[in-house]
């Protein structure tokens, strides 16, 4: 890591606020996770012991106002979606949403029914896309591991 | 096994005589078939009689018979499908009763004989339409709050009607028509005249 790799040499790190702040954030991003349906078991296989998700800072929250991601794992039904909406609503910034899964990405499986949202984006603003059904544990973190490499490359404090 | 069916048989041919519409038999299950008048009676006669004894509902359910077969069906539209079982005599039967009124259907609730079949007719009224008078509480239990329609007939698209997206300014989710079009079913298995038909000499 960037930041570390100054330390060993020089003693000190030279290095500008933005990697800080987005080895913080990327460090320990703590998802809301919304589990809705099948994905929601592949998400637990992530955060179980094989593929751990501790170990990369990520800790289910339970609540949206400690949690800084949003995985929406499984079909999103229109009875849900204005749920979905308020927890979203309810997220402090900095916030990003991984959507996990057919369904979620548009609609999946159940694309053509009538009480389904066809993808979690036409409710909620996504960042990843996670496709599978379900994507496996490892390609969940694989995406995770995509959205650290996005919020790295263009999460900055300049407005 | 077939003396369990034949005692059931007899057992309601006794006690229900002049209600039983037909009571037919396949695959080893018994399914008794009654007018929608004498519906709420044979309920209470099911469950009370000691020899037949269904102290147990274990499922209600609607259908719709408007495209049942080559759909040159004639006859009620609506049914309404109660699996009932007998614990202490360890037997099962189907009740049928078909709906008298197309455009109006109601039947009678049989929540007074079986608790169980609270949740089960307000999933019928939800996904069919069907009415059950006397039902201490029939409201939607599946669909969303403020749909519109009942999903389960025939009639209705499989896509739906409206569909829901966020909208910014209004800052809610809100319901538009359907933009997406029907799936095309393109039959991707194409097998001969005779497939799976029983070869002679095998």
């Amino acid at each position: 890591m960037g930041a570390s790799e100054g330390l060993m040499q020089e003693g000190f790190i030279t290095t500008s606020v933005d990697t800080v702040l987005n080895w913080t954030r990327t460090g320990s991003m703590w998802p809301m996770a919304f589990g809705l349906a099948c994905c929601a078991v592949e998400m637990m296989h992530a955060g179980a012991a094989r593929y751990d998700l501790d170990r990369f800072g990520i800790v289910f929250r339970p609540s949206p106002r400690q949690a800084d991601l949003m995985v929406v794992a499984g079909t999103l039904c229109n009875k849900m979606a204005p749920a979905l909406r308020k927890v979203y609503d309810q997220m402090a910034e900095p916030r990003w949403v991984v959507s996990m899964g057919s369904c979620a990405n548009g609609g999946g499986y159940y694309h053509y029914s009538y009480s389904v949202v066809r993808g979690c984006d036409r409710v909620v603003p996504v960042d990843v896309y996670i496709p599978g059904c379900p994507p496996t544990a490892e390609a969940l973190i694989y995406g995770l591991v995509q959205l650290h490499n996005k919020i790295k490359r263009t999460s900055t404090i300049a407005r | 096994m077939a003396a369990r069916i034949t005692q059931l048989k007899t057992a309601l041919e006794a006690a229900l005589d002049g209600k039983i519409v037909s009571l037919r038999e396949a695959l080893g299950e018994l399914s008794l078939e009654v007018k929608a008048q004498d519906y709420p009676a044979v309920a209470r006669a099911l469950h009370d009689t000691q020899s037949l004894g269904f102290e147990q509902l274990m499922d209600l359910c609607g259908v719709d018979y408007s495209e049942y077969g080559d759909g040159s069906r004639r006859g009620a539209r609506y049914a309404v499908v109660v699996h009932l079982l007998s614990v202490a005599h360890n037997w099962r039967l189907r009740l049928r009763v078909f709906v008298s009124d197309d455009e109006f259907p109601v039947v009678e609730s049989v929540t007074g004989v079986w608790a169980s079949a609270g949740w089960y007719e307000r999933e019928a009224f939800d996904l069919y339409g069907i009415m059950f008078s006397g039902h201490p509480d029939l409201r939607r239990i599946l669909t969303d709050y403020g749909f519109i329609g009942h999903p389960f007939r025939k009639d209705f698209p499989i896509y739906g009607n409206v569909e829901m997206r966020y909208d910014p300014e209004q800052k809610r989710v809100i319901y538009e028509p359907v933009s997406i079009e029907p799936r095309e079913v393109t039959p991707r298995i194409i097998r001969e005249q005779t497939f799976g038909a029983p070869v002679p000499g095998k």
